[in-house]
């Protein structure tokens, strides 16, 4: 039995269905699980998306996860294994901030500093560097600009930090 | 009627199962074979023959293509041959990519892996005869995809950043490892298809099998064009 050549109307056909079920199965399934990438909300719907979270380690997550009653934010951040990330607020000079973060048990080197608005030159004033897994806190913006942390994650796995702010700064978010 | 179907069910059923279980492998390799090629350096001989062989046996691109290649082969002479050019294909690449630095965006060229199996679903269904009056030449065409499935193999591996400290020996155990992956995913391949062959099923069924690789080619595509896009 050797190949044969299928007629023009089937061959059409053929490719015409070959591409409808690959783009119905991606938008529908594959994009949704590798991608999180969900038009149609089936990928939601069947739990698919769940999978693109857990496929995301490498990629540093943060989001908002409460406001307390004392009005404090409380921001969850991700750390993916060998990395390191920033994350900022936007503060105006003489503001103030109350922080407390903590990880998930991992000590991660990091970097509390502010960087002065409008500057180009890389330039930026530490205000505390060390390796820790946990710290409380308070600082007056000397100038106006973006303040935050810079942590590095040495570990072959991703490390959690819980942070909690409260005063005067806008979120400016990772960087 | 009834029983010619099942071999064929049986046959889909075994390719879903392949794609679905190894799907969330990110570009092949997973965590921990991520650690442990990042924590060691020198040579490990068997370890990279397994990653090799793991990362072809479960590589569903390669085995859609391989499918797609052996579909109207049904002489062992003729499969050893083009498997043989695939084989020199992938190996050229592989070698050259990984001692020459070749930097390839591994997203684009698993893209152009997507688009191997559609071409070769193409192929077998006679659409190059149809729309263009002759066929390229098949065993030219199953070399050129050979080497750009071995670029991307070549990508799996410079994701590592392997140290310079044991990489040739390394690589060849990986290359290795590939062809020993591809030996064993090829048995159960022409084990299945040359029974089914002897079916009815399977000339009834030929143009819909190889519509559906084009299919498979064309997801792998879309999967991959989407990544380039957004890392």
């Amino acid at each position: 039995m050797t190949q044969h050549i299928v007629s023009t109307k089937t061959l059409v056909k053929s490719t015409i269905a070959a591409t409808i079920i690959a783009a119905v199965v991606m938008v529908c399934f594959i994009l949704p699980a590798e991608y999180n990438i969900d038009p149609t909300h089936i990928g939601h719907e069947l739990g698919l998306t769940a999978l693109a979270h857990l496929d995301d380690e490498s990629i540093p997550v943060a989001k908002d996860t409460a406001i307390t009653d004392q009005g404090q934010q409380v921001i969850e951040v991700m750390v993916p294994a060998g990395t390191g990330i920033e994350y900022k607020f936007q503060m105006n000079q003489y503001d103030k901030m109350t922080y407390e973060w903590l990880t998930d048990g991992e000590p991660l080197y990091f970097d509390l500093h502010g960087e002065p608005e409008g500057d180009t030159t890389g330039y930026f004033e530490s205000y505390a560097i060390a390796t820790l897994s946990e710290m409380k806190g308070s600082f007056t913006s000397p100038f106006t600009g973006s303040h935050g942390w810079y942590w590095k994650n040495t570990n072959n796995k991703p490390v959690s930090i819980q942070l909690i702010v409260s005063g005067q700064y806008t979120a400016i978010g990772l960087k | 009627m009834h029983n010619n179907i099942k071999p064929f069910a049986a046959f889909l059923l075994g390719l879903l199962l392949v794609s679905m279980s190894f799907g969330v492998l990110a570009h092949g390799v997973d965590d921990n074979t991520r650690v442990f090629l990042e924590q060691n350096s020198g040579m490990q001989f068997i370890p990279f023959i397994y990653i090799g062989a793991k990362h072809m046996f479960t590589g569903y691109d390669h085995i859609l293509f391989l499918v797609g290649v052996i579909f109207f082969l049904y002489r062992s002479r003729d499969v050893l041959l083009y498997v043989s050019m695939f084989t020199v294909g992938h190996s050229i690449t592989l070698l050259w990519g990984v001692l020459g630095d070749i930097q390839v965006n591994p997203y684009l060229i698993d893209a152009i892996i997507g688009f191997s199996v559609v071409y070769k679903g193409f192929d077998n269904l006679g659409g190059f005869k149809r729309v263009f009056g002759r066929q390229p030449n098949t065993k030219l065409a199953v070399l050129i995809f050979g080497l750009f499935h071995g670029f991307g193999l070549a990508t799996k591996l410079q994701e590592f950043e392997l140290a310079p400290d044991g990489l040739v020996a390394n690589m060849i155990a990986f290359n290795i490892g590939v062809e020993l992956g591809q030996f064993m995913a090829l048995a159960f391949i022409v084990i299945v298809i040359n029974f089914w062959r002897k079916l009815p099923s399977f000339e009834r069924f030929s143009t819909v099998t190889n519509t559906m690789l084009m299919s498979a080619g064309f997801m792998l595509i879309g999967l991959q064009l989407t990544g380039y896009y957004l890392y």
